[in-house]
């Protein structure tokens, strides 16, 4: 019995026997069930496994600490509207817009924030960690920290901007065939029918083994196969709006249709919207490192976390995780997006699922 | 019967015309090549007489359209004619290749589905409940996660730090069949991550939705046992959601495999088509799009019809 273990279980007991006693029986459930499978996960696994245990509720009570501020801050800084919605958001949705944030800030800042430059070779191929790089060298001795703040502004670049351009291309078309209907809605839901019924990632590498990996091929090849997506749901959402009396009003009006997308539909239909495009920016995000993963997103020597994994998977054959710090990345911007678009499409549906 | 018939029919119909539709935009897109494909294989190098040479050798001096008609006149029997690269038979090298990832396939799905669904139907059962939120959280992190991520992850962990399955699936002529497990587990235990969550949630899902209709609230309140209401009112009804999931993610699966074969070096068609994607060999990248295309369609097809034929209302038309 080592002190760790004496603690780990003095500090469970302790908590349960708190939580019983205020009455909490969810809390109470939890840290009680939790003392019973370690005696079974001590037995088998010893204090090693204990530990693993521990290490992980500390990062999940330190990232439920941290978001719990951040949600505070948020509260404070915001216009009293705004404030009194993000004091109802779960901590997940903090959570997700914190890491949004800090992404935010290594992209936007990466030169100030990164040590040396993407592709300055500054020591010999997979050096390990020392005082002058965090994280070690990559296949060809540069910084792999500095890359991956690097990567930060690349990859999430050329997702976003792919995600607008499906974006603006499929709700355009969207609102259009709902305000217009007829042949053209007609034609338009086939041809979104047909693009949807090829796997995203076999049409993209299709497309990409003609006209070659470029940065602006990879966001049109995204586009049109994104667009289709956002295009149902603008149809489907604006096609709701459409049959509603003020529209009737302002087409008696004599209104044109560029004026009932602008400020008649537009307004009405935003908050589905914008859901729809967190979701989109996942879908894309994946889809691009997947592509980038493969050799044929953003090319060397620019710093992108796809193909960082790639470039560095011979270290995992030794044991080291390095390589999965970028892929690890990749996930946590996609969990906490799903996050934040979670507790949206919760307030705007208004559904309390039960 | 007739009506039903008639709509699986019309179905299975529109799933040929979309086909149809897509093999056209496979073949003419290589078409829009910037010069064409003999100039794209040669590079800009090339004498005038090689690539006049190799475009009779490819028969490219006919127009598209008759080249078209012969492209998918020979990819319905299964012949896609010669790689560029190689100069062998397209099929030699896919068909082999095709079997194997169909066999991951399967072995992921049988792994998967019955482990979802029942994990799915669970948590429906148990929702809002401490269990649900974590299952939540757990399925979507990994369906958030690049599938190289979760793949590494188990290299890492199964065959670097604890060795207990290998980390390179190859996979030779007459290996014995729980060998076949064995080199084959990482890649599937991958693929059945992936497809578990979303099936998990896509379940959850569906008989939340069940859960939630009148006819059930009818059953609990005349005092139905609660296993009853869930065997005898909720389960014919599940089939339908169920199938469509099943079948949904199978689709997924087929697309799902192509980086997980990168992963671990697996002879699959995906590997096949990320090769010939980047030695631009376009007679195979087609061919592997249209077989993608098709299994994938196919099962949205299955998807559709399963979906009619367990909906009792479809079956017993006013």
């Amino acid at each position: 019995m080592s002190v760790f273990v004496i603690l780990y279980f003095a500090a469970l007991i302790i908590a349960s026997c708190l939580a019983a006693f205020y009455q909490k029986r969810g809390p109470f459930m939890t840290l009680f069930s939790l003392t019973l499978i370690s005696f079974v996960l001590g037995i088998v696994g010893g204090a090693g496994a204990l530990r693993t245990v521990a290490t992980f509720a500390g990062v999940l009570a330190f990232a439920a600490g941290v978001s719990y501020a951040f949600r505070e801050f948020l509260v404070i800084i915001a216009p009293t509207k705004l404030s009194k919605e993000i004091k109802t958001a779960p901590l997940t949705a903090s959570f997700g817009m914190f890491v949004i944030f800090t992404y935010a800030i290594a992209a936007i800042f990466a030169p100030w924030i990164a040590p040396h430059g993407e592709s300055e070779v500054i020591s010999s191929a997979f050096a390990p960690p020392d005082e002058n790089m965090l994280l070690g060298a990559d296949q060809l001795g540069r910084d792999m920290f500095s890359r991956i703040i690097y990567g930060a502004r690349n990859s999430v670049g050329l997702a976003l901007s792919a995600t607008i351009a499906a974006f603006v291309i499929g709700a355009f078309a969207g609102l259009l065939a709902a305000t217009k209907g007829g042949w053209f809605d007609q034609f338009m839901g086939r041809f979104a029918d047909v693009i949807m019924s090829i796997p995203s990632l076999i049409f993209a590498l299709l497309m990409l083994s003609i006209f070659g990996p470029q940065i602006y091929v990879i966001i049109i090849a995204v586009a049109i196969i994104y667009a289709p997506r956002v295009f149902r749901l603008t149809r489907a959402v604006a096609g709701n709006v459409v049959v509603m009396d003020y529209i009737e009003a302002a087409k008696l009006r004599g209104e044109g249709t560029g004026y009932l997308i602008r400020r008649e539909i537009l307004p009405n239909s935003t908050a589905p919207l914008i859901a729809e495009f967190g979701l989109e920016f996942c879908f894309v995000f994946l889809l691009v490192a997947g592509l980038s993963f493969l050799g044929l997103g953003i090319q060397p020597p620019t710093a992108d976390w796809g193909s960082m994994v790639r470039e560095n998977a011979t270290l995992i054959s030794f044991g080291d995780y390095t390589p999965l710090i970028p892929a690890a990345a990749i996930a946590l911007l996609t969990v906490a997006v799903n996050f934040v678009v979670d507790w949206m499409l919760f307030r705007s549906s208004g559904l309390k699922e039960q | 019967m007739g009506d039903i018939l008639n709509l699986v029919l019309k179905r299975l119909g529109f799933g040929l015309i979309t086909l149809l539709v897509i093999s056209v935009i496979i073949f003419f897109m290589v078409e829009l090549l910037p010069g064409d494909i003999a100039q794209a294989v040669l590079g800009q190098g090339a004498t005038e007489e090689n690539v006049a040479a190799l475009r009779e050798q490819m028969g490219l001096n006919k127009p598209a359209f008759v080249r078209y008609f012969e492209w998918l006149g020979g990819a319905v029997v299964g012949d896609f004619g010669t790689s560029i690269v190689s100069g062998e038979r397209v099929s030699t090298i896919i068909t082999e290749r095709f079997i194997n990832t169909l066999f991951l396939a399967a072995y992921a799905a049988v792994i998967a589905v019955p482990f979802a669904i029942t994990l799915g139907v669970i948590v429906a059962l148990l929702r809002n409940t401490l269990f649900d939120r974590v299952a939540n959280v757990l399925t979507l992190t990994s369906i958030s996660s690049p599938e190289f991520f979760l793949g590494y992850i188990l290299i890492l962990y199964f065959a670097v730090k604890w060795q207990m399955f290998p980390a390179i699936s190859s996979l030779s002529a007459g290996m014995s069949f729980p060998d076949l497990l064995e080199r084959t587990f990482l890649p599937a235990l991958t693929l059945v991550l992936v497809v578990t969550a979303h099936m998990m949630r896509m379940t959850r899902a569906a008989i939340i939705n069940l859960l939630a209709s009148p006819y059930i609230e009818m059953a609990r309140l005349k005092g139905a046992p609660p296993w009853k209401v869930i065997v005898k009112h909720a389960l014919p009804n599940a089939w339908a959601p169920i199938i469509n999931v099943i079948a949904l993610n199978l689709a997924y699966l087929i697309t799902g495999v192509v980086l997980v074969e990168v992963v671990f070096v697996y002879p699959g068609i995906g590997q096949a088509l990320v090769d010939a994607v980047s030695k631009r060999d376009f007679p195979i990248v087609q061919a592997c799009c249209l077989i993608f295309a098709a299994t994938f369609i196919l099962l949205n097809l299955a998807a559709d019809v399963g979906a009619i034929l367990t909906n009792p209302r479809l079956r017993h038309p006013k």
